[in-house]
């Protein structure tokens, strides 16, 4: 038997196990890497960026939605992007809501608030992230109300949510000064493995104008391409890559207090393996260190395997023929 | 303490599952058993307390609207799916979901035919945009199975089926890459949490 044939017989079990340890070892040891950032996660920074000039000028008011559209199941993917742009609107001031139908996210998003507000406050003491004031957790809300609530928040937010899930009466909280509808909140993140917020562009986008982006699993990255085409979404975050590049773009700009710029974005790089930055704020980026990894491992499995089956065939035909 | 002790459930569980890998085992029976009920039992309190209570309860018992009542007795209908000669009462409350559906389908027809058939209708002059023409016209031509698929029609139908081809290879691609960041979450977890290797 050759080498090409054991090849084609071999037990899947091992290949189980270089799997693992392909993307466990470089996690383990972490080695340096470039991110990429691409146009479709570029849009989202800066948008919020934006909104963070307008709050700053203190004229107007901005906020953004994050919708938790998901369970635990995807959040290796989603929860790293989360906990990004958390991060983003927390240092440059951004207000946030953050809301649910889904009776699984309620938690998550307790505990990606707690982490960001612990690991933030751990790299910048001076800064103090307060509910009510910095952030509004709106919790759960029933899946009936999904769609009278985007309706609802045309007209007033505080009147559609009513409370938050502390129980407070979200129009009487202090964040909500100077916010109450989607002309304040205009930035809408859905974040889902299933779906990459068609609802809020069906109904939000179309009759109050607001902005929506996606952050989503890389299955289903492929479908938003012909809505960020029509514009339908400002922009997505597709997978772990997503998350990886925006990652980047916090640590090059807000933790550093510097604007936004797309060709610095795209030219300088950041160190991952920095000690300086919490291991919440890399998650992405280590993990893409694997995803390259495990990606090289599948391609040579793919071309010894299709080497092995054409010499295999090539044998059985010889043979034929004597 | 509580943190130490659900960080070792996980792990365990986590491993309990990678155990199928090798073959079926009772850890894995157990552990998928095991989630099962729990989302079940979280899902249950959770909707109590954050639909029923302040949905239904509260309005009609402490607030006093009783027109409440009204909605609350047609949801209710839904429990008669389990009878088996009083099912048919659960199909009253399913009509308004449907109504819900109804609202959807203008909306849905604009976001997702007539917006995209706009953007298809642009002058083309840039080359990704002539990429586009071509790939939306020969696919919908692939799909036109009114005249046989023969002769130079054929070699024109060929090139919305590479076009479909590329844009399945693209979504496989994609699907592996998030499979693959499932299992790294995994092992970032298994570790940097559990074992404290990552720093």
């Amino acid at each position: 038997m050759n080498f090409f044939e054991r090849i084609q017989k071999l037990d899947r079990r091992w290949i189980y196990l270089l799997v693992a340890l392909t993307v466990g070892i470089p996690l383990v040891f972490v080695y340096d890497s470039p991110t990429h950032t691409t146009e479709t996660t570029e849009n989202i920074y800066q948008m919020i960026d934006n909104f963070a000039e307008i709050n700053e000028r203190g004229d107007e008011r901005r906020a953004i939605l994050m919708n938790f559209q998901h369970d635990a199941s995807t959040l290796p993917e989603l929860g790293p992007m989360q906990v990004a742009i958390l991060r983003h609107a927390f240092l440059r001031g951004v207000p946030v809501f953050t809301f649910t139908i889904f009776t699984t996210a309620a938690p998550l998003i307790d505990l990606t608030i707690d982490n960001v507000k612990r690991d933030l406050q751990q790299q910048h003491p001076d800064i103090e992230i307060v509910s009510g004031v910095h952030y509004i957790n709106i919790g759960f809300k029933p899946p009936a109300l999904y769609l009278p609530i985007i309706l609802g928040m045309g007209d007033d937010i505080a009147e559609a949510l009513e409370t938050d899930a502390e129980g407070r009466n979200i129009a009487d909280l202090p964040m909500m000064e100077g916010i109450r509808n989607y002309d304040q909140m205009n930035l809408v993140l859905h974040f889902s493995g299933s779906d990459f917020g068609q609802a809020w562009f069906m109904y939000a986008r179309s009759q109050y104008g607001v902005n929506v982006a996606s952050g989503i699993t890389a299955v289903i990255a492929p479908d938003t391409y012909p809505y960020l085409q029509t514009g339908q979404l400002i922009g997505h975050l597709g997978g772990l890559k997503g998350a990886a590049e925006y990652e980047k773009m916090v640590d090059l700009f807000a933790a550093r207090g510097r604007p936004f710029s797309r060709d610095i974005a795209r030219s300088e790089h950041v160190s991952i393996v920095d000690e300086d930055v919490p291991i919440l704020f890399r998650t992405a980026r280590i993990g893409m260190n694997s995803q390259t990894a495990a990606h090289l491992m599948m391609i040579i499995f793919i071309i010894v395997g299709n080497v092995g089956y054409f010499a295999e065939k090539r044998k059985e035909a010889k043979q034929m023929d004597l | 303490m509580f943190e130490v002790i659900g960080t070792w459930v996980a792990a365990f569980c986590t491993l309990s599952i990678f155990s199928f890998l090798y073959k079926d085992n009772p850890f894995y029976r157990f552990v998928e058993h095991l989630f099962i009920g729990v989302s079940v039992g979280y899902g249950l309190p959770i909707v109590y307390h954050n639909v029923f209570i302040p949905y239904v309860y509260t309005p009609i018992f402490l607030r006093h609207e009783f027109i409440i009542i009204i909605p609350s007795l047609i949801g209710f209908l839904f429990v008669f799916r389990f009878h088996s000669k009083l099912s048919w009462l659960s199909r009253y409350p399913i009509t308004f979901s449907m109504g819900m559906v109804g609202l959807g389908v203008p909306m849905s027809l604009h976001a997702n035919t007539l917006v995209q058939m706009r953007s298809s209708m642009l002058p083309l002059t840039n080359i990704n945009l002539v990429v586009i023409f071509v790939g939306t016209v020969t696919i919908l031509f692939y799909f036109f199975f009114s005249k046989a698929h023969e002769g130079t029609y054929k070699s024109f139908t060929r090139i919305g089926v590479w076009y479909m081809m590329i844009g399945f290879g693209a979504s496989f691609g994609y699907t592996v890459m998030a499979r693959l960041s499932l299992l790294i979450g995994r092992i970032q977890f298994l570790v940097g949490d559990w074992l404290g290797l990552i720093q």
